[in-house]
């Protein structure tokens, strides 16, 4: 009896297979990007099946097409040409930026939309020069940008800068120290702490030493970066951090407990936007549990390129490579009245002022204090 | 001054730690030859025991420590059991429990990545997050800690392994296991033990190391790397090799970010180089057994 | 003249194939056949040296960003980039075996895991000359004889590439070299008495099995025509230790096996038991060198046996 189920189960499948509009989705469910990519890919998942239960796209529905890639860039790269083969119009990617940057090679060969909702890498679209692929998230350079001009207003002109040796705090540890000597301000120390380590007290002293007026800290991975907050406290140090775009994970709140207040840092939400809000109250009634941002850049992605398709009229990947290319979305991440737009035939779409920079307060991340990079 | 005697501290307690783990591999290798890497797997577990026990059940911290050390026993005793003896049995050559225990590595670690969310988890500290100062000498209350239970551990290690009767049999089974066996020594049960001990150490560093670093998925690997190097610094011949060979690389690692004139970056592969440079001058660790 | 033929037709088979598969299968299969490559001299290193090595992905890796850098970043042709590309690798190699193999145990394994860390900290922190994290891309081959190879073509060139590695470990293996490794391997102080030179040989197993790695290296770097620091690291140098153990080492049909086995299992895991693939994985090698030390090789003789 069950096994008549499957095949009834397989044969309905392949009849509502031929009518869907298949999206590939690159993730990460057993690597190091696991805790960003498992949030956003539930994210895309959720979107997907909202999008579906009202009526879908061009009167299709939506089929996801999910594939693990450990965050290994050549199995991620395999798998996008799998994709490719199956017959996906478009590629949405939530794992490792090396990843993305792998699959590139493929998406551009095999004339594919190919698009990432929170790699923050910079270099992912100026490094290869592919029209069938768009970045979302906020680049590295955005969140310095923001962040430094939130501390412009404190007339900053010495201040340390520390990051861990990931591959993503390192981008976005060049993209601060980018933002930071543009603006003159002086980096009188730079420290690495390694993946692994079982202190942070030798790099915050050299810092203490170089006695900053502040430190911008540019780290993605938890565990180190409550390291670095455990050594402040404990050398007593007191000026203030001004942080990337890690400390938006509410994973902070509960690990780092009484470690985090008056550290500022640059998100891409607002809990008080309307969309937002919308957003949380719908996700809860639907899964039954909370939501956080991570969540959020997935179903932003998916709700992008749907937008897109539906706009391209069409399931041809270059209609709806140009359509893409002509974006114009309020999603959940950004500011409010944030837009999603590709102006100039840039491929990076996060709007440069559409961060914002927050507080913690009684180890609850807070209120917006300051908005874009002006 | 106080930066140099506050670093010292702080060296001191992560080398506690890469000791323990080093002194982990220790237990096992002795006896039986076999070199464990799943020890840093074995700390991951404890310091996620550390977080159901002590963080989310809220035991007393001592009972929330013995439950998790006995766990650790219990888990050592099994891995033992499940992945080395039959190999043992069969005669096979010394790298096939090496790689089963590998083979062990990659389970353990997954079993905890499905269990428990992928991000950090805290786990308390056994007195409180705060600073102790004796005059320039100064650290968290934890780094004390850590390296007061290391003395206590490395003090009975040391008292077992040249004192008790126990201790020596291991010590004969490390130098000929046919001899041995003729001794009258229960083969076996020097394996079971050195096991459940390895699992038992590698377990307490990971549970002293759980409230600084918070236990996550990936935090075994790297311990067993840190420990694996601090060994062949100290060398296996004497337990005390262990914590110096600890130490000596936590002092390297931190003195040279702190104080080497090198790109931030870069620091991190000096004790790796050190640590060639080590292998060419002195191979058989510091200290060469008596 | 007949065992030509055999190599010709055993490559005219294996770089056929592709044209047969669609892009994706082509490119699955294109990989497993580095990773065979890579599997094929590890073995010989580890099965038939009998040394543990954890740096033979660090050599991969000289190999791959070597030949981008030497080619578009000095501009150098493709033939001296491909020699210099070797002859780093052989440099790297000599450096750490010469002091390494003079001692016994473990100490290779060491110096060789200390080199695989220190080559990734090298590639992430590289700047220009590595591409930092993001490594390097927006490159492709030149084109040789004015023929732009690509896509089921280049397949061939790593079929190419793979028998050649065949070619010269089993030539060596059935010469009185291997004979010798095979004796420093399970005797060192016997093959010290019989008049090998026991360190040189494996300083020149050690060179030789990099070497190769690194050629497989700069096949590796025009296949998705991207090189960065992840594919480099400690994992894979564990992944293809599992590879040679699981499929029979000492034996090139086991390497041959176990690469073929261990890079394909995640394919079919994961859309089968999702997130638990890992898993699955862990207990896969538990098992096999629990129920078959000698790899799955072996159990083949054993079967083998059993029916003739």
């Amino acid at each position: 009896m069950r096994i008549l189920g499957f095949l009834w189960l397989f044969f309905v499948g392949s009849v509502f297979a031929q009518d869907t509009i298949k999206i590939g989705v690159i993730t990460d469910r057993v690597g190091v990007s696991k805790p960003y990519s498992e949030p956003a890919t539930e994210g895309v998942i959720f979107g997907a099946d909202e999008i579906n239960r009202q009526g879908g796209v061009l009167g299709r529905k939506i089929e996801l097409l999910i594939e693990d890639d450990q965050s290994r860039p050549d199995i991620s790269a395999a798998l996008a040409r799998k994709l490719v083969d199956q017959g996906a119009v478009f590629i949405l990617s939530v794992s490792l930026s090396p990843a993305t940057q792998q699959q590139q090679t493929v998406t551009m060969e095999a004339k594919t939309p190919q698009m990432t909702p929170m790699n923050s890498a910079d270099y992912l679209t100026t490094q290869l020069n592919n029209p069938y692929f768009w970045q979302t998230g906020p680049l590295g350079s955005t969140q310095g940008a923001t962040l430094l001009a939130h501390a412009r207003s404190k007339n900053f002109k010495r201040v340390a800068l520390i990051t861990d040796n990931s591959d993503l705090g390192s981008a976005i540890a060049k993209a601060f120290r980018g933002a930071l000597e543009k603006a003159n301000i002086q980096i009188v120390a730079e420290e690495v702490v390694a993946r692994g380590a079982t202190t942070a007290t030798p790099q915050l002293q050299k810092i203490r030493a170089a006695n900053p007026e502040a430190m911008f800290l540019a780290g993605v991975l938890t565990a180190e970066n409550v390291l670095i907050f455990r050594a402040y406290k404990e050398l007593g140090l007191k000026f203030p951090i001004h942080s990337s775009y890690n400390l938006s994970v509410p994973i902070y709140e509960t690990v780092a407990k009484g470690l985090i207040d008056g550290i500022t840092f640059v998100d891409a939400y607002d809990p008080d936007k309307p969309e937002v809000k919308a957003f949380v109250a719908a996700y809860k009634k639907a899964i039954g549990k909370d939501s956080q941002n991570l969540h959020g850049y997935g179903y932003d992605g998916i709700h992008l390129i749907v937008d897109a398709i539906r706009r391209a009229g069409s399931t041809d990947k270059e209609k709806i490579r140009e359509a893409m290319q002509k974006t114009n979305y309020a999603g959940v991440m950004g500011a409010k009245g944030m837009r999603y737009s590709f102006p100039e035939g840039k491929r990076a779409g996060f709007d440069p002022n559409g961060m914002v920079v927050r507080v913690y307060e009684n180890d609850r991340q807070g209120r917006v204090l300051y908005v874009g990079q002006k | 001054m106080q930066d140099f005697l506050e670093l010292a501290v702080s060296a001191t307690a992560s080398g506690c730690i890469y000791g323990l783990i080093a002194l982990a591999y220790l237990l096992m290798i002795r006896p039986t030859g076999i070199i464990n890497f799943a020890v840093g797997e074995w700390a991951m577990v404890s310091a996620f025991g550390g977080y159901v026990f002590l963080t989310k059940y809220e035991f007393p911290y001592p009972l929330g420590m013995a439950v998790v050390i006995a766990f650790m026993l219990l888990v050592g005793w099994v891995t033992e059991r499940v992945a080395v003896r039959p190999l043992v049995e069969k005669g096979a050559p010394l790298l096939a429990p090496v790689l089963a225990l590998l083979g062990v590595l990659v389970i353990t670690r997954e079993i905890i990545s499905v269990s428990f969310p992928p991000d950090p988890l805290p786990v308390p500290f056994p007195f409180g997050f705060g600073r102790l100062e004796f005059g320039l000498v100064a650290g968290s209350y934890q780094s004390f800690f850590i390296i007061a239970v290391t003395v206590l551990v490395f003090v009975g290690a040391w008292f077992f392994f040249e004192k008790t009767l126990w201790g020596r049999s291991f010590e004969a089974v490390s130098l000929n296991r046919k001899a041995a066996a003729l001794m009258g020594i229960n083969l076996s049960r020097v394996t079971s033990l050195s096991f459940a001990g390895g699992a038992a150490m590698a377990g307490l560093g990971g549970l002293l190391v759980a409230p600084n670093v918070s236990a996550h998925y990936q935090m075994g690997v790297p311990l067993a790397i840190q420990g694996f190097t601090a060994l062949v610094i100290g060398g296996v011949g004497r337990v005390e090799g262990a914590l110096l060979g600890g130490l000596l690389l936590a002092f390297a690692e931190q003195f040279t970010t702190r104080y080497a004139p090198i790109a931030s970056g870069y620091t991190q592969g000096v004790p790796l180089l050190l640590l060639m440079l080590f292998l060419l001058v002195r191979p058989t660790g510091l200290l060469r057994s008596k | 003249m007949k065992n030509t033929l055999r190599w010709l037709g055993v490559f005219v088979l294996l770089a056929g194939l592709p044209f047969l598969l669609g892009n994706y299968y082509n490119d699955v299969y294109r990989k497993m056949l580095l990773w065979v490559t890579l599997a094929l001299g590890y073995n010989f290193l580890f099965g038939i040296g009998g040394q543990v090595s954890f740096s033979h992905f660090a050599f991969y890796g000289v190999g791959a960003y070597s030949i981008v850098i030497f080619l578009f970043q000095f501009h150098l042709p493709l033939p001296l980039a491909i020699v210099l590309g070797v002859a780093l690798c052989v440099l790297v190699a000599l450096a750490v075996a010469i002091p390494s193999t003079r001692l016994e145990g473990f100490y290779l394994a060491l110096a060789t895991l200390a080199l695989a860390q220190l080559f990734v900290v090298v590639l992430n922190e590289g700047g220009a000359v590595t591409g930092g994290t993001g490594g390097l891309a927006n490159y492709r081959l030149p084109d040789i004889f004015g023929v732009h190879i690509t896509g089921p073509w280049y397949t061939a060139v790593i079929v190419f590439v793979l028998l050649m590695t065949l070619f010269i470990l089993l030539k060596l293996d059935r010469s009185w070299f291997g004979r010798a490794c095979r004796a420093v391997r399970d005797n060192p102080e016997a093959a010290a008495a019989m008049g090998i030179n026991v360190a040189r040989t494996k300083v020149i197993v050690f060179t030789l099995t990099s070497a190769l790695a690194g050629v497989a290296g700069m096949a590796y770097a025009f296949v998705d025509n991207t090189v960065n620091p992840p594919i480099f690291g400690l994992e894979n140098a564990f992944l293809i230790l599992f590879m040679v153990i699981v499929g029979g080492s000492g034996r090139h049909a086991g390497a041959v096996i176990g690469a073929v086995l261990l890079f394909l299992l995640p394919f079919f895991l994961s859309p089968l038991v999702g997130h638990h693939h890992v898993l699955v994985f862990g207990l896969l090698v538990l098992g096999a060198i629990l129920v078959a030390p000698k790899g799955l090789i072996g159990a083949v003789d054993f079967m083998k046996k059993k029916f003739s």
